[in-house]
């Protein structure tokens, strides 16, 4: 079995930790420079607000209605979901973290029997330790999972979780079901799919695959028709695989050393950097899977995923690869004989031109380079982020006092929160 | 793509210091066998760490309890809160660091009681929404 556990309204409900009073009220986050929003509250939802409205038209769309508005703060939302995937990683056999608010998990081993019981319980431990609500699907394929976890989130009744574990049940699912929020279909394919007359998923998953194969000839189609009647055909890795770069292979044969998959595990994490650089951009998350040899049902199976925050978004090989092989060190186990490894990176982002140059000059400057990152980090640690910043990062216009602007306050955010879990100057303030 | 090679060392870092036998001929040291991980403040009081947030204290309210103003109190949201427990609960759009009076419950209302004769209790009836925020587990003063 497979679940997907999905934080509600993400960003709103990471503002709401701090904002309990906000709790039942209309709640906004805006994008990047304020410009418009992109997350909502339910209550926000109800009053007709839609995602993509921009900020200045929010107060004549609707007058005399109290809603409060925030700032994209990622810095507070990266470290709060970071907290719900650490939960997840302690209640589950295996995890892929799938984006910011989203985690697929492997249930592999545990007893069906109890599987509601242990969604609904994650759910409570997630809310009553981070503050989070969160919405979990249960299936037995990750198509059906995420289906799954949208009736959670829609019908109060499943208490946070919806266990799809019937023939029956994935039926009834399947024709309550849009097409074309079916994961996988995309917008293409949905709308020809509604233009034959098809809109709910049950209306294609009826389709004999002969059909599905002659009218689409496409490989991920036919593996959503698949996963719609119930096999299971997508593997895990590909959960990780959205907005991410990932460099996985299979091993030549079965790796027992952990030497010899480290050595692997270092040259995909460099590759990942390789292509990080080559679209001119940084990441913030590294992560690493494991797994044996799922067709070798007569050997002991494994299968792992961790993943790591960088304090400083880079696309430095050095400092990706050695996030990478010590996450492969957490994760790695003796006794099982490995058949596949990967790095996934995330939380990617736009470099600035200049940082890039300098990186491929040479390598006794890429060496102090590293070095000065270290530095860096370490100074940035200590007293928040951006303290200090390369001068390439920095931004023309100056402040009061006639240093130039960092990143972070060259952009618009005239409503961000506070953040009180990676700032002490930020911490609560206890009356 | 050149093929990186990786060597042992380059990722061991340091070792620690506790750990690595000193360089030395003869019989073992008698005190290896007692070598212990340092004590860590991060891995022995913070059981909980994903549910852990910290605040600072404003305000003589609780001084009677050793609480001051400007101390750091660590918080765990994990923990369920029992009477007689400092607390932080989110009233009239604040935080604030009280002790849980549960007494009063089966008369319909609990109180946040501070420790300091000029404050009063903070009375919450059972139709106010309320939730304590979390336990607060540690106090931190700094003395110099």
């Amino acid at each position: 079995m497979y679940g997907i556990i999905d934080c509600d309204n993400c960003y709103v409900s990471c503002e709401r930790v701090f904002r309990p009073d906000l709790n039942d009220k209309p709640v906004v986050v805006l994008s990047n420079n304020d410009g418009c929003v992109v997350a909502r509250s339910n209550e926000a939802k109800r009053l007709g607000i839609k995602a993509g409205t921009p900020y200045y038209q929010l107060a004549q769309l609707f007058p005399n209605q109290k809603i409060a508005v925030f700032s994209s703060n990622y810095e507070l939302y990266g470290e709060l979901t970071g907290r719900v995937v650490e939960i997840i990683r302690q209640e589950a056999p295996a995890y892929f973290r799938y984006s910011i608010d989203e985690c697929f998990v492997n249930l592999i081993g545990m007893d069906e029997g109890g599987l509601k019981q242990w969604g609904e319980q994650l759910h409570e431990r997630i809310r009553h330790s981070v503050g989070i609500p969160v919405s979990i699907g249960i299936a037995p394929n990750k198509t059906l999972a995420k289906m799954a976890s949208h009736f959670a989130k829609k019908y109060k009744g499943y208490k946070h979780c919806c266990f799809i574990d019937t023939d029956e049940k994935r039926l009834k699912a399947l024709r309550l079901y849009p097409i074309d929020e079916v994961w996988g279909i995309g917008r293409r394919y949905a709308a020809r799919l509604e233009a034959m007359g098809d809109h709910t998923a049950y209306d294609f998953a009826v389709h004999s695959r002969e059909w599905v194969r002659a009218t689409f000839n496409n490989i991920v189609i036919e593996r959503v028709w698949r996963e719609l009647n119930g096999e299971d055909c997508v593997p895990d890795e590909e959960m990780a695989a959205k907005k991410s770069i990932c460099t996985s292979r299979s091993f030549p044969t079965m790796l027992t050393d952990l030497n010899a998959i480290e050595t692997h595990v270092a040259n995909y994490a460099a590759r990942c950097a390789e292509k990080l650089r080559k679209q001119g951009s940084v990441a913030s998350i590294v992560a690493v899977f494991l797994h044996t040899n799922f067709f070798r049902e007569d050997l002991p199976q494994y299968t792992n995923f961790q993943e790591s925050r960088l304090i400083t978004p880079t696309s430095s090989t050095i400092t990706i690869v050695k996030t990478a092989v010590n996450l492969l060190r957490a994760l790695y186990r003796p006794g099982y004989r490995y058949k596949k490894a990967g790095v996934i990176i995330m939380g990617i982002g736009p470099n600035s031109p200049i940082q890039q140059d300098l990186f491929d000059i040479n390598a006794e400057q890429f060496q102090r380079m590293s070095r000065l990152d270290k530095v860096i980090d370490r100074i940035n640690k200590v007293n928040g982020t951006e303290t200090i910043v390369l001068g390439s990062q920095q931004y023309a216009s100056k402040d009061g006092t006639g240093k130039a602007d960092v990143f972070a306050n060259a952009i618009r955010h005239d409503f961000r929160s506070k953040n009180p879990t990676t700032r002490w100057t930020e911490i609560l303030r206890l009356k | 793509m050149a093929n990186i090679k990786i060597i042992k060392s380059e990722f061991k870092g340091q070792a620690d210091l506790q750990l690595a036998p000193a360089i030395k001929a003869g019989f073992p040291s008698p005190a290896d066998d007692y070598l212990h991980e340092t004590l860590d403040f991060n891995r022995d009081l913070i059981r909980n760490p994903e549910a852990t947030f910290y605040g600072r204290v404003e305000g003589d309210s609780m001084i009677e309890a050793g609480i001051c103003d400007g101390d750091i109190a660590v918080i765990d949201r994990s923990l369920e809160a029992h009477d007689g427990d400092v607390v932080v609960g989110y009233v009239n759009e604040e935080f604030t660091i009280k002790f849980l009076d549960l007494k009063h419950h089966d008369e319909g209302y609990i109180e946040l009681r501070p420790a300091n004769k000029n404050f009063h209790p903070i009375r919450i009836d059972a139709n106010d929404e309320f939730k304590v925020w979390g336990v607060v587990v540690w106090t931190i003063r700094s003395w110099r």
